[in-house]
């Protein structure tokens, strides 16, 4: 037993390191990824047919398609067609993949949110001469904001759980340096940290999530 | 002169026709009160001149400058969004459901449209937001939430939200519908000092004894068209047509 602790110890300097892989990966591009799915979201439903067809198809494609394939796509097939986007950073090629992906989904929850909003908060606007515009920025995207936290903080941990798939294009993130300890030292016992260093992350940003969305809440 | 006129005013959804050729005439100053049994038209029309609806064909004049001129659907007046926006600014308008603005406090509900549409200062439109929920009785109440209001004084900071941007004419849509019947009284106090100020008013409602007291005119409206109009007294005690007396039994 106290032999398995001291393993265990021993490579914790490993998988801390590999942590930071993994959290910078989810943070970035969970932050990217919600900066472009606002946009997303806002074209979908925008009047404008033309946009809102655009956004519609490109949300239907990365919810449509599996992550891993998505990956495995930048990373290998894009260079083999346009040699000039052969991407050599491993982290990069992970980043955007997840970027795009987790716009879509981001995209429909900012949607949801904003639609859920009654429709008598921008007659009430619209009546009081706001623009379409001032209404959403100004009246219907702060009520959204509260809604949507709940869901971002789920895809939040979702991604932070799904980036173990870059693990496959040997980007030595927290999964990826779990195997390799795994198979250097022929022991298993690596996948009891691990899993508990994902499970206080997770936690901790469900934490942060939760007092988010109780201070937005102070007019209910 | 007149300061709402429509004429020939039709709405259609799909088959359903919600409003056959309404034509009414407001003059500055006057209150009207539209009655009639839900399903109407009474709503519809009063937001077909805010253009919340858009109407099928028909004509509006808004202070005597046509606003639109709509034939299957289509505006033939062109006029430029910031002209329009303008003219649709004479209007303020009162909801059933208040529609105040939840994360805003009554203060800043009020204050939202001076400042994001026309550009007022702060504390101008903190002062003027202040004197409005005042003279609606709700000093006290600024910097409450809608949530811890109740209906009767949500209604009432929606007035003056709607009054803060300076409106020549205020349409309420049923404004007491969705209040407790003890609150009702509170809101249509506020409006009947509205009236005595002078201001125009178009009401849609069922509080026939606020018709029977404030109006200058009572519309009975039934199944999209104006049936009968005339002086409250006139329509509430001698009634011409069959439906209106029906409509009256049933409610008074």
């Amino acid at each position: 037993m106290m032999e398995s602790i001291n393993k265990i110890i021993g490579w914790m300097p490993a998988l801390i390191q590999s942590t930071g892989v993994t959290l910078a990966l989810s943070v970035t591009s969970v932050a990217a990824a919600l900066v472009f799915a606002v946009f997303l979201a806002l074209g979908k439903i925008s009047r404008n047919a033309v946009i809102s067809k655009i956004c519609g198809g490109y949300i239907f494609f990365f919810r449509g398609t599996p992550l891993l394939m998505q990956l495995f796509f930048i990373y290998y097939t894009m260079p083999q067609l346009v040699p000039a986007l052969n991407i050599q950073s491993r982290f990069f090629a992970a980043w955007l993949a997840f970027t795009l992906n987790v716009a879509a989904y981001l995209a429909e929850i900012i949607r949801a949110a904003i639609q859920s909003i009654d429709k008598g908060q921008m007659e009430a606007a619209r009546a009081l001469g706001l623009t379409r515009s001032q209404a959403m920025r100004l009246v219907i995207i702060p009520q959204a904001y509260r809604r949507m936290i709940p869901p971002i903080c789920n895809e939040f941990v979702m991604v932070l759980k799904d980036t173990s798939l870059v693990s496959i294009i040997a980007l030595t993130d927290l999964t990826y340096q779990t195997k390799i300890i795994a198979s250097n030292k022929a022991s298993a016992l690596v996948y009891i940290p691990a899993m508990l260093i994902y499970l206080v992350i997770t936690g901790v940003f469900t934490f942060i999530f939760n007092r988010l969305e109780k201070k937005l809440s102070i007019y209910e | 002169m007149s300061i709402i006129k429509t004429e020939n005013v039709c709405k259609s959804f799909g088959t359903v026709e919600v409003l056959k050729n309404i034509n009414l005439t407001v003059e500055p100053g006057e209150v009207v009160v539209i009655i009639g049994p839900s399903g109407a038209g009474k709503s519809t029309y009063l937001r077909s001149l805010n253009r919340l609806e858009k109407n099928t064909s028909g004509k509006i004049w808004i202070d005597d400058i046509l606003m639109e001129d709509r034939v299957n659907g289509k505006n033939l007046v062109k006029m430029n969004s910031k002209e329009r926006a303008e003219i649709l600014l004479e209007m303020g308008m009162v909801f059933q459901r208040f529609n105040l603005f939840p994360h805003k406090t009554a203060l800043q509900n009020v204050m939202l449209a001076p400042m994001n549409v026309k550009g007022v200062s702060e504390k101008d439109a903190r002062a003027k937001a202040t004197e409005l929920l005042e003279r609606v009785g709700l000093g006290d109440k600024l910097d409450s939430y809608p949530s811890k209001l109740s209906g009767g004084q949500q209604q009432r900071v929606a007035i003056a939200r709607a009054l803060a941007m300076d409106p020549k004419i205020m349409l309420f849509d049923e404004p007491t519908s969705a209040l407790d019947p003890e609150l009702v009284g509170d809101v249509l106090n506020v409006m009947k000092q509205l009236a005595e100020d002078g201001m125009t008013m178009l009401v849609v409602t069922h509080e026939m004894g606020f018709a029977r007291e404030v109006a200058d005119r009572v519309i009975f409206m039934y199944d999209g068209v104006i049936l009968e109009e005339g002086a409250p007294e006139e329509i509430f005690t001698n009634p011409k047509h069959e439906r209106t007396r029906q409509f009256l039994q049933s409610v008074l």
